[in-house]
């Protein structure tokens, strides 16, 4: 029998009268990749980030290996062998690489208050090696380094000092392929070394495949935990849900023919280091892919669409010849925009779901004059909030409070009460459970049958497969290929033409 | 692989060069402004060798106050901590006839005094840093006139050489030693770099940011008394002046740091803040050549300051900028 690394005891955990997570009680083991699984909402990463210092506990116990511990903050938690990886970035940009992976841990390299930078860079330089990073430099600033990179760089912070518990917090939804495949690599090696990974993902498939046991937790209540391999992903999706998930997951129809009315048209659009020469129309009731590599250009795509991309050439217009060029134009003209970034890009994080909701349609909230109507503000937030089913306390509660999940609701919420006609979202789904992840494809199915057209920039293949009437590949910042609707198309269609 | 890491050393050294060569171009350009205008009366090696003198003083408290601002706080206090750390000194100097001792003590304790006040101040208080340092301010005004009588104080003649070279400069270059090895050798410097870059995060590493807060302006009050130094051994007395007016003196030093903050990102902050001083006083004695009015040389430092800045800020197209 696996001996018991750490123990979750009682766990308790409330933001105001919202309660995270409810009396939960679990063991993990030495050796084992743990995930910890769950709708958004669920409590998975308030239960981690208490495990590691950035959240207090209200109630209950950590037990590690048999003492309990209490981590006031990130430094602490790795002090008493537990660390984590987050989903955003998690390094801090005015620092060297090697200022970042021992920040909080300098004392080794401090002599009379004077810190020894070079023997830090020499250590930091080995770490990178050895984990096979050389070409990161300890001593270059950590500005220097794109996104991955920097991921790259946490891994060694989290790692290096081999910590009993690493989480891993949706972190792989950040990453590319080749990064996803670098950190399973050192999850494995976690693992090997007797140690244990808390691995947290939206990722269904991703979570069979690389953990051996698997907790569930639905509404901050502890539901079960299982072993991998006695589970399939439809009973994991029943365990998060609480229900059988029923009905088509994707669009079902195939071979219905998408209508000839073309109602926005892009032209020859650049943006210099972006895209180059992007053409093409999109027509009522479609929705219309783009896939790729991350930075093959495809986000570049919906700002453009959206008039919200600086130094654009080439035009962006709508049937009627009405050229979209900025982000005032497009929303007048009934265009909505999701970003990627979501927190930074979508929604005000220190407002509330009413006001991030309200925000595009204010004009037609108003009272007398320019006054605006707090009860028909209310009204129209509550009545969208409830079509999207967010889980929120009410529409005055802040977004920042909200989870991933939550917070895109909000986002839809906000271009369905605005009745936008072309919609560009971009990574719809990106960090979201499979349940809203089914609510957002079945919202999207019945717009395409409202006659409303949407443009679908997705990194996730099988979710453009299953849901578009066209897909453009995009790679180097051109189209590199268009693939029809079909029941027999697959990943590798898409893929050989990505890279 | 290898291609990025070979460009990415060749940014480095061109940022900075260019940094370097963006600070010396303005030195010398401003300097042949003046010159063909006024030939006779402005630039030659005795007058930079004045305005550079001019320049080590506050360039010495500007090094500190980098740490400040780069934590993304403000002080407006700073006129107000040379006035009253520079009559504290005087009187120590003189008065309990502690020389050099009590000169260089008493000014660096009372502005590292001050600094403590303020950085305590904000970080109890929980309102914003230009607020609590401009209210302090009056109060340090205050303090300075009842010490000095409500006049002014004169340091003796025989306690003055850092008015002059080379004690002026050894004293300056000294601040300027500490201040580099603050940032780049210590603990503090890290930490003033992560705290100003997320302070959430720096929290969750275990830095304890209000403490390191508190030390930023005790470093930064500290330096200001340097300046308080050669302020007081240049001018010889010090006026203690009520009713804000001590402000005058932020302007210069916060100058200085706006270059050092632009800079950052080259990597050279405090040679900026040094040289982008002397640029400075360039264009002040320049207008003083010229025989403008202190209207006029006020609008062309300040019209100065935003074209410096905007230029030597690399801010990407839709950058939010607050």
């Amino acid at each position: 029998m696996s001996e018991v690394r750490l123990q979750v005891q009682n766990l308790c955990k409330s933001f105001g009268i919202t309660k995270a997570v409810q009396n939960v009680s679990f063991n993990v083991n030495k050796g084992e990749v743990h995930a910890l699984i769950g709708e958004n909402g669920s409590g998975k990463s308030t239960l981690t980030n208490m495990l590691t210092g950035i959240y207090t506990i209200d109630s209950g116990h950590f037990i590690l290996d048999g003492k309990e511990i209490h981590p006031k903050n990130q430094v602490e938690a790795n002090n008493e062998g537990v660390s984590i990886i987050v989903q955003e970035l998690g390094t801090l940009s005015g620092l060297t690489v090697a200022e970042n992976i021992f920040l909080g841990h300098e004392e080794r390299f401090v002599k009379y208050g004077i810190k020894n930078t070079r023997a830090m860079n020499k250590e930091a330089q080995q770490l990178l090696n050895k984990y096979g990073f050389n070409r990161i430099r300890a001593g270059a600033m950590v500005d220097e380094y794109n996104f991955e990179d920097r991921k790259l760089v946490e891994i060694v912070k989290a790692t290096y000092f081999t910590p009993k518990i690493v989480v891993i917090d949706e972190t792989t939804t950040a990453l590319s392929q080749e990064g996803r495949e670098e950190l399973y690599k050192h999850m494995n090696r976690i693992r090997e070394e007797g140690n244990t990974v808390i691995f947290i993902s939206h990722d269904l498939p991703e979570v069979l495949r690389m953990s051996d046991t698997i907790t569930i937790l639905r509404d901050g209540v502890y539901i079960d935990t299982v072993k991998s391999a006695d589970v399939t992903e439809d009973d994991l999706k029943r365990l998060m849900v609480g229900r059988e998930v029923t009905g088509d997951y994707y669009r079902s129809d195939y071979g219905e023919k998408v209508s000839d009315e073309v109602v926005f048209s892009v032209r020859n659009v650049s943006v210099p280091g972006q895209i180059s020469d992007i053409s093409f129309d999109l027509h009522k009731g479609e929705i219309l892919g783009f896939g790729g590599l991350s930075e093959s250009g495809m986000h570049e795509i919906g700002k453009a669409c959206f008039g919200a991309s600086f130094d654009r050439s080439g035009s962006v217009t709508l049937a009627d010849g009405t050229s979209i060029d900025s982000i005032p134009k497009a929303i007048k003209h009934s265009i909505a925009y999701t970003s990627k970034d979501r927190d930074n890009e979508s929604v005000v994080m220190n407002q509330s779901i009413g006001d991030n909701i309200c925000l595009p349609s204010l004009d037609d909230l108003r009272s007398v004059l320019f006054f605006l109507s707090k009860s028909k503000m209310k009204q129209f937030a509550n009545e969208h909030a409830a079509e999207m089913s967010v889980k929120m306390v009410n529409t005055n509660q802040f977004v920042s409070d909200l989870s991933g999940g939550n917070k895109q609701k909000v986002v839809l919420a906000r271009w369905i009460g605005k009745d936008s006609d072309i919609l560009v979202l971009d990574s719809p789904t990106r960090g979201i459970d499979i349940k809203v992840k089914q609510d957002i494809y079945q919202l999207m199915d019945r717009m395409r049958k409202q006659g409303k057209s949407i443009i679908m920039i997705s990194e996730e293949l099988m979710e453009l497969i299953g849901m578009c009437d066209r897909i453009y590949i995009m790679k180097d910042g051109k189209i590199n290929g268009e693939l029809h609707r079909d029941p027999d198309l697959d990943e590798n269609a898409l893929i050989a033409q990505m890279v | 692989m290898g291609s990025s890491e070979s460009l990415s050393a060749k940014n480095k050294l061109s940022g900075r060069t260019a940094g370097f060569l963006v600070l010396f171009l303005l030195v010398i350009v401003s300097w042949a402004v003046f010159k063909i205008i006024t030939p006779s009366n402005f630039g030659a090696p005795k007058n930079l060798l004045s305005y550079f003198e001019a320049s080590l003083m506050v360039s010495a408290g500007a090094v500190g106050f980098y740490f400040v601002m780069v934590m993304g706080m403000f002080d407006f206090s700073i006129g107000a901590n040379i006035m009253l750390s520079s009559i504290v000194g005087t009187v120590v100097a003189s008065r309990f006839g502690l020389g050099y001792f009590g000169l260089i003590g008493g000014c660096v304790l009372t502005g590292a005094i001050v600094g403590l006040l303020n950085g305590f101040f904000y970080v109890k208080l929980h309102i914003p840093s230009m607020i609590v340092t401009t209210g302090l301010a009056l109060i340090y005004e205050a303090i300075a006139s009842y010490i000095a009588g409500g006049q002014s104080a004169t340091l003796p003649a025989d306690l003055r050489a850092f008015g002059s070279m080379p004690g002026n400069l050894i004293l300056a270059v000294i601040a300027f030693l500490i201040a580099y090895l603050l940032l780049n050798y210590t603990r503090i410097g890290t930490y003033t770099y992560a705290i100003g870059s997320d302070e959430f995060v720096a929290k969750n590493m275990g830095i304890n940011v209000n403490k390191y807060k508190v030390i930023a302006f005790i470093i930064s009050g500290a330096f200001f008394g340097i300046e308080a130094v050669l302020t007081i051994s240049y001018g010889s007395s010090m006026v203690a002046e009520t009713g804000m007016l001590s402000m005058s003196r932020n302007f210069y030093p916060t100058m200085g740091c706006f270059l050092g903050l632009a800079m950052k990102k080259n990597g050279i902050p405090i040679p900026a803040i040094i040289i982008g001083e002397f640029f400075l006083q360039i264009i002040y004695y320049g207008f003083v050549a010229l025989g403008a009015p202190t209207a006029v040389n006020d609008v062309i430092s300040g019209l100065a300051l935003l074209i410096i800045v905007t230029l030597t800020t690399k801010t990407r197209k839709g950058d939010i900028v607050k």
